[in-house]
């Protein structure tokens, strides 16, 4: 049932040129170069050490390793994370 | 970015440790209570950094608190704190004031009075003379109105032909022009030079005082010096005295006169012709017809078209009014015109010669250039052009 809502979204938003990302409510993800990384939408901070950042979103689990991470800025929309970025995964 | 960063400083923010197990679960419990956080650095496993708004920290240590960490405050940073810290400290604030005060203070005096174009007059005289009316260095500016410095200057001196007062800063600037005059008058305590007050060839020289630097048959240039009262000694050291004498130069005075031979007289024959136009703020509209007549003068008139007091409505009525002229032409005798020329020029000389002038030669010269009767008066004079030029000053 959730995954024809979903293709029923998909499509409509496909039709109708919506950003997928809102009619999905999806995290929006921008990565600069590997020092500065931007999440938009997420669901929270799960991990947070200098190596080791786990971002809880609607997706999964996005985990960004690294080195001297730091959160630069954290609202409820949207988190930016800088520092030495080696590895960005989303955990399904 | 810099933008942001000013505007954290202007409204304040503080940098605050977080000690604990939970820092995750205090970001996330942040995030939902819309705090905002910035600079997060994690310092190791149990502890955090976090900059957080003055606003958002009494909600932060609220949830600290329900998380059961331990905070510190490391800074607090920005204008509303600054200001805080300055309260306490009485003296600086005191200071602060108190230099703004002088400032003030101090500006709103005159300082220096500088006069200049003083070239007859002692400028010590001048400074006196302010000063016992009240005008002085350390006199409030509010006291002095320039109006009133130029009348008194007026009064006091007849002989400034022109005074032009200005407080700028702290100083009170005083433009003068002289008119030249008797050598007599010049006060004789200060020491002077006499230079040419205009152009001339010198025919006679007395040094009554002072070093004579001119000869007789020299010719000299306006503001030439004449008689130097700078006077060396054997010892050729300077010293200064007031010059006196007299030299007698022979000057040239010039004055030319044109006048039409055959003169054009206008006179209306008593024929009008209007015309009607609109003006809309300061466009206008012109109802354009053949003006009738070849030679006519305009007279333009405006009147508003609705006279209210109280509301300026900008549309205007212009009647242009034409009025026919007939030109006559009428010969003029010309001896008659070389006549009343030649008393035209010399009476425009008379009054630029001074009294006492000797007048050795007087060559006048018709010319006649077309329509034109040109008359050229040529006189020359002896006559005393020494000024005296008070030194340093």
């Amino acid at each position: 049932m959730k995954k024809n809502m979903d293709s029923i979204k998909v499509n409509l938003s496909e039709a109708l040129e919506l950003p997928i990302d809102i009619t999905l409510d999806l995290p929006r993800i921008c990565l600069i170069g590997n020092i500065e990384l931007s999440i938009s939408n997420h669901k929270g901070i799960i991990e947070y050490d200098n190596q080791v950042i786990r971002i809880n979103s609607k997706s999964g689990i996005i985990k960004v390793t690294g080195n001297e991470l730091e959160i630069k800025n954290i609202l409820s929309e949207e988190i930016l994370i800088i520092g030495n970025i080696e590895q960005v995964e989303i955990l399904g | 970015m810099l933008a942001i960063k000013i505007w954290n400083n202007f409204k304040g923010y503080v940098i605050i440790r977080i000690e604990g197990l939970q820092l995750e679960r205090l970001l996330n419990l942040a995030l939902s209570q819309d705090i905002y956080l910035w600079d997060v650095r994690r310092l190791n496993n149990y502890q955090v950094e976090i900059c957080v708004s003055p606003k958002g920290l009494a909600y932060l240590i609220e949830l600290i608190d329900k998380v059961g960490c331990k905070y510190e405050i490391l800074q607090k940073k920005g204008l509303p704190y600054f200001i805080e810290r300055v309260k306490h400290r009485k003296m600086f604030l005191t200071g602060f004031i108190l230099f703004f005060l002088i400032v003030f203070l101090l500006s709103s005096f005159i300082w220096k009075i500088e006069i200049n174009g003083l070239e007859q007059t002692p400028q010590e005289k001048v400074v006196e003379y302010l000063g016992d009316n009240g005008i002085m260095s350390g006199t409030p500016k509010i006291r002095i109105s320039e109006d009133e410095v130029e009348l008194l200057l007026m009064n006091e001196y007849n002989y400034f032909s022109f005074i032009e007062v200005q407080k700028k800063g702290v100083k009170l600037i005083i433009d003068i022009k002289e008119e030249t005059i008797s050598p007599e008058k010049v006060d004789r305590s200060y020491p002077a030079n006499i230079i040419a007050a205009k152009k001339g060839l010198v025919e006679k020289v007395v040094a009554r005082n002072g070093d004579a630097l001119v000869e007789a048959g020299e010719i000299v240039r306006e503001g030439q010096v004449l008689i130097s009262g700078a006077m060396l000694t054997n010892e050729s050291e300077i010293y200064l005295v007031h010059a006196e004498g007299e030299i007698l130069a022979r000057t040239r005075y010039e004055s030319e006169v044109i006048e039409p031979i055959v003169k054009k007289i206008e006179r209306e024959t008593g024929n009008i012709f209007k015309q009607k136009g609109l003006k809309i703020n300061n466009r206008g509209v012109r109802f354009i017809k053949d003006i009738p007549f070849t030679d006519y003068k305009e007279y333009i008139r405006e009147e508003k078209l609705f006279d209210f007091d109280i509301i300026d409505i900008p549309i205007n009525i212009i009647t242009y009014e034409y009025r026919e002229i007939e030109i006559e032409e009428i010969k003029q005798n010309i001896d008659t015109l070389k006549n009343s020329n030649q008393l035209k020029a010399i009476e425009e000389i008379n009054l630029q010669i001074k009294e006492g002038a000797e007048i050795v030669a007087r060559d006048i010269k018709h010319e006649i250039n077309g329509n034109n009767l040109i008359t050229n008066v040529v006189i020359e004079t002896i006559e005393e052009i020494g000024k005296k030029v008070i030194i340093d000053n």
